[in-house]
């Protein structure tokens, strides 16, 4: 009896243990096709975020489509939500084994190919696809001389105005839509827009949201109409040490001295800012994206329905779309972000069959019938012909003042700046995360000046570029 | 008797005193429970988008609209369920059994290099994820290549430091006489396990599991690296589908949560009878 | 009979030492595989500037550059005060708690337990949007509400330094007990009552018991629960992550959320996992005091 104990007790162990082990045998990977023939059976995999509303409902359509236009091919999407995605491809890309597709940020390129993983496809896309592309944003998917992929759009970010508020305090929306304003025009306006009662505010004049790494949004966007278009100027030097930034500074502490921006800015966020932008809480809010027209319009609809579906205590609102105002008598330069599909490598050189078969599903993503639906569903223009064309069958309802004022500020976009080389870029990223987001945050909530701020924004920035590397003006 | 004194003969003094302890339990307890409170009570609401959160402290509307719109919004709704469920049931069976016996080796056996080994495997849990996160990646996807099967779910999780350490610290405490007995009386090591540890630690072993399963289930990154396929992924991996660019759907989000959270309810009242029985020493002497 | 037990101890002992090795060894492969393995390679990218192809050795560079980095010191010494504010109060938090349920009816006891356990039960993220909302900043936020009935003005919760670190804490203090209650509550019920009945029969108040009696049993639980407090706290940032972000002014950085955005946002894998191995060697240094201070009576 002892004795089979211990001999059943060390057989489950081991046996357990064995089993834990036989698990590294495993199944091959299929991924890459093995042969160059173009006509082999191959598979290219997707990570793909929910870039519009409907866009991972439409996942089975464009796996079938992409089928049945290359019959050989297997287009394999994975879905995932925007911010767990970057991290499941960081991990994979630091693994070596990421997917050959991912949907991200242009200005999270950079990073990719410096460490090797993004797949320069400026030699096997052709002519034709390439020639699709609006210039502005293809641009923003060069790096140095290679090209990684496609991009799906260009989104400008603009500020949302309440136009019933805005007529109220006698702002001509029309004529900032078509000439833009200056700061000086900005602040009087939304000093306007101010209602309160008492020393009680219930309504600002404009609203950001800044909590967290979202003011990060608010000072790009305000810096780029001041003369600084980039973390770098022509010659590469670091722009932000310039005196306009401290200007900037002063002017953003200046709105909520003010009183038209809510004191406790600093904890604003995304979906707060929202909510008060539809409860009638603040006349412009920021920022503004196209597709929030949609969400208006839709609450809209549902105050009208009166179910109680509609956001509790929101009102009716027509949004107007409206530029960032200019700074210094800087030209208006309007922020864009460009999203779209990049083409990985994995450890191991994909073969050249392989490398074709990714960028015909990279083009078959980013343009035509797939990028017009997606970028219908978002409200932002279509930035390929194929898609333009795509688009005629497909109506939108858009207010045709807020997609006029789009296109004038699309055309003011903040150029594309491949020539910066990835290691400055890693700097000023870093910079920017760990003394300007802070800072900012700091000047934000009232903590400290913007001199202190732009000091500490200086000083890091000499020790990390030298005292030739930014500029002194 | 107990701890507390049983106001033997005095019965207003007993009921005094438990009602000022329930007073101050609610109190606390209503901090804790809010936001739960808050997870259940917006589940009923519309499954619209938010931005648009109601936040209310009372339920302006009740619709089961949003557990439909949960179960409507994937096929495999219902598949992520029943993943998490395999997955996390694995862990924790394999955790009872194979951390308990670990920890009675660790606290109750004397053998060589004891100490040594008890003090790497703490050290090793005070290393931070971030960084062997990687590792494991390339170990599970790119060296054994089980990426999107089960094993991949479960093999990292056999067994945890945590357990074995817990497991540890309790057994150490049941006397070492008992167990000389039991020798004496002929048993080896592994009946001494079954026959006297394992009803002795019952208690602690019914907290083990629930911990477990609960960590288990509620794991998000380590499935979402390791899974591809939605059939493959676990409830907490589908949940976060619902997290949108600038858009929430709040209330289908507060659904999953609440339904993500009702099989550990039902653990932890199926094995609650365990955490309330004392198990004595004594009970077994006798 | 003493000539006969002789061999059969001796016997006996080498059998034990077969059998402990037995009843680790599984968990010994795991551990081996699955942690022992990744930290090792950690160790080694912790001198390599990391690439996933052509890792190259870079010494001692990337250890250098962390203890010369000012922010790691500072979120150090933020997790070192979160640490501190948070998990001692939980403890004692816990411990009260679980004191408090121990004598009421069974039926009341397993409601409370529930009701404590409950928030451990649902997931952080669902739960964190509670909880920005609790911390609203605009005079319609709950805490805000609260505070205005006593006639302190508005805060501004997360948003300003001064009170931001304070409201993590404050959250730590309201949530997350679940865990620690019901393990002390399994360590109170395996106390002997015969040691209640010999400090009864020696007319020992609720108070004496519970210092002579019960702290000093609960010792071996309450070190673990400080071990393994400790070692959470320091490797937490999701709290940081979802609620602050770190800021204002990296007044919540905590090393958890740098080494995270080392590895993954800056890809500087080498330098996160020399900040982790660092890490890793500041929590051990704590362990080893509790261990000393704590772990004395534990054998038996």
């Amino acid at each position: 009896m002892k004795k089979r104990m211990r001999v059943l007790a060390s057989v489950f162990a081991v046996s357990m243990a064995l089993t834990t082990l036989t698990a590294c045998g495993g199944k091959g990977d299929s991924k890459s096709a093995e042969a160059s023939d173009p006509n082999a059976k191959d598979t290219i995999t997707a990570l793909l975020p929910p870039v519009s509303g409907n866009f991972q409902d439409t996942f089975a359509d464009i796996q079938k489509e992409f089928t049945e236009k290359y019959p050989n091919l297997t287009l394999k999407i994975e879905p995932a939500s925007w911010e767990d995605m970057t991290q499941k491809l960081d991990t994979q890309v630091n693994a070596g084994s990421p997917p050959d597709i991912a949907f991200i940020g242009s200005d999270g390129i950079s990073k990719y190919v410096d460490q090797g993983m993004a797949l320069d496809i400026k030699d096997i896309a052709t002519p034709e696809m390439i020639n699709d592309y609006d210039k502005g944003p293809l641009e923003y998917m060069k790096k140095g001389d290679g090209l990684y992929g496609f991009p799906a759009y260009m989104e400008v970010h603009a500020l949302g105005g309440n136009r019933e508020f805005l007529e109220k305090a006698g702002i001509d929306w029309k004529k900032v839509q078509q000439q833009g304003w200056t700061f000086d025009e900005f602040r009087e306006a939304i000093k306007k827009g101010v209602v309160s009662e008492g020393g009680k505010t219930s309504r600002y004049g404009f609203v950001f949201a800044t909590a967290g790494v979202t003011s990060k949004d608010y000072l790009g966007i305000l810096i780029k109409n001041a003369g600084m278009p980039s973390a770098f100027t022509q010659d590469l030097k670091y722009a932000y040490t310039s005196k306009n930034y401290l200007e900037v500074l002063k002017d953003i502490r200046a709105l909520i001295d003010d009183g038209s921006m809510p004191k406790e800015l600093s904890s604003i966020d995304a979906g707060k800012r929202w909510n008060m932008f539809l409860t009638g809480q603040t006349m412009i809010t920021g920022k503004g994206m196209a597709t929030f027209e949609k969400s208006a319009n839709t609450n809209n609809e549902k105050i009208k329905a009166n179910d109680g579906s509609a956001v509790k205590g929101s009102i009716p609102v027509t949004y107007t779309v409206l530029p960032v105002p200019s700074f210094l008598g800087e030209k208006a330069v309007s922020s864009v972000a460009v999203d779209g599909y990049v083409a990985f490598r994995g450890k191991k050189e994909p073969s050249e069959a392989h490398k074709q078969n990714v960028v015909k599903a990279l083009y078959f993503l980013a343009s035509g019938k797939v990028a017009a639906t997606t970028n219908n569903d978002l409200f932002v223009a279509q930035i390929t012909e194929s898609g333009r064309k795509a688009a005629e069958s497909m109506p939108v309802e858009r207010d045709a003042d807020n997609k006029a004022a789009v296109e004038t500020m699309l055309k003011n976009a903040a150029p594309a700046r491949p020539d910066i080389p990835a290691e400055l870029e890693a700097k000023a990223i870093k910079l920017e995360d760990e003394v300007i987001v802070p800072k900012l945050q700091a000047l934000i909530a009232g903590e400290i000046k913007p001199e202190e701020m732009y000091d500490a924004v200086k000083s890091a920035a000499v020790s990390a570029f030298g005292e030739d590397g930014v500029v002194k003006d | 008797m107990a701890l507390y004194s049983e106001h033997t003969g005095k019965p207003a003094a007993k009921r005094a005193r438990n009602g000022v302890i329930i007073i101050i339990l609610i109190l606390f307890a209503l901090a804790t429970i809010f936001p739960i409170y808050f997870m259940i009570m917006s589940s009923f609401g519309d499954p619209i988008e938010a931005g648009a959160a109601n936040y209310s402290l009372f339920p302006t509307k009740f619709t089961l609209d949003s557990y439909k719109f949960f179960f409507d919004y994937s096929e495999y709704s219902y598949r992520w369920l029943l993943n998490s469920l395999i997955v996390a049931t694995t862990v924790m069976v394999s955790n009872v059994f194979f951390a308990s016996l670990a920890g009675y080796a660790f606290s109750k056996i004397k053998f060589k290099g004891r100490t040594v080994l008890f003090t790497i495997l703490l050290i090793a849990m005070m290393i931070p994820y971030q960084v062997t996160q990687v590792p494991l990646y390339i170990l599970i996807v790119n060296i054994f290549n089980i990426q999107n099967t089960y094993s991949a779910l479960i093999l990292p999780g056999l067994v945890t430091v945590y357990n074995i350490f817990l497991a540890k610290q309790f057994m150490g405490s049941i006397p070492g006489e008992i167990l000389e007995c039991a020798k004496i009386e002929g048993c080896n090591q592994f009946q001494i396990y079954f026959r006297i540890i394992l009803p002795l630690s019952k208690t602690v072993l019914a907290v083990m599991a629930i911990l477990t399963f609960m960590d288990s289930w509620n794991t998000f990154f380590w499935p979402f690296l390791v899974t591809n396929t939605m059939d493959m992924q676990t409830i907490q991996v589908g949940l976060k589908n619902f997290r949108f660019a600038n858009t929430t759907y709040f209330a289908p989000m507060m659904a999953g949560a609440t339904i993500s959270a009702l099989p550990m309810f039902i653990l932890f009242f199926s094995l609650q009878k365990y955490f309330l029985e004392g198990v004595t020493v004594g009970a077994v002497k006798g | 009979m003493a000539q006969l037990a002789k061999p059969a101890k001796r016997r006996r002992i080498r059998g034990d030492g077969a059998w402990a090795y037995a009843f680790i060894a599984v968990a010994l492969v795991v551990f081996a595989m699955f942690t022992a393995y990744p930290v090792v390679s950690a160790f080694i990218i912790s001198f390599q500037k990391y690439k996933p192809i052509g890792s190259e050795y870079v010494g001692f560079d990337n250890y250098i550059a962390t203890f010369k980095d000012s922010l790691f010191w500072k979120s150090v010494v933020n997790t070192v005060v979160y640490t501190i504010l948070t998990v001692p109060v939980s403890l004692i938090i816990s411990f009260a708690i679980a004191i408090l349920i121990l004598p009421l009816k069974k039926k009341l006891q397993t409601t409370f337990k529930a009701v404590y356990y409950l928030p451990a039960v649902a997931s952080g993220v669902a739960l964190s949007v509670v909880w920005l909302w609790i911390f609203d900043p605009m005079p319609e936020g709950i805490f805000n509400k609260l505070i205005s009935l006593f006639g302190i003005s508005n805060q501004n919760w997360l948003g300003s330094s001064a009170t931001s670190m304070f409201s993590l804490v404050l959250m730590a203090w309201l949530s997350s007990h679940g865990t620690s209650i019901i393990i002390y509550l399994a360590a109170l019920l395996g106390i002997d009552s015969s040691y209640y009945e010999a400090a009864d029969l020696d007319g020992a108040n609720f108070f004496q018991k519970l210092w002579y009696i019960v702290i000093p049993s609960l010792k071996p639980t309450t070190l673990f629960l400080l071990v393994t407090g400790v070692i959470g706290s320091f490797q937490v940032f999701q709290n940081a992550y979802l609620m602050t972000g770190g800021g204002p002014d990296n007044s919540t950085t905590m090393v958890g959320l740098l080494i995270f955005n080392n590895a993954f946002k800056y890809f500087e894998f080498g330098k996160a996992a020399a900040q982790s191995l660092v890490l890793a060697a500041i929590i051990a240094l704590i362990s080893l005091v509790q261990f000393k201070f704590m772990g004395k009576d534990v054998e038996y």
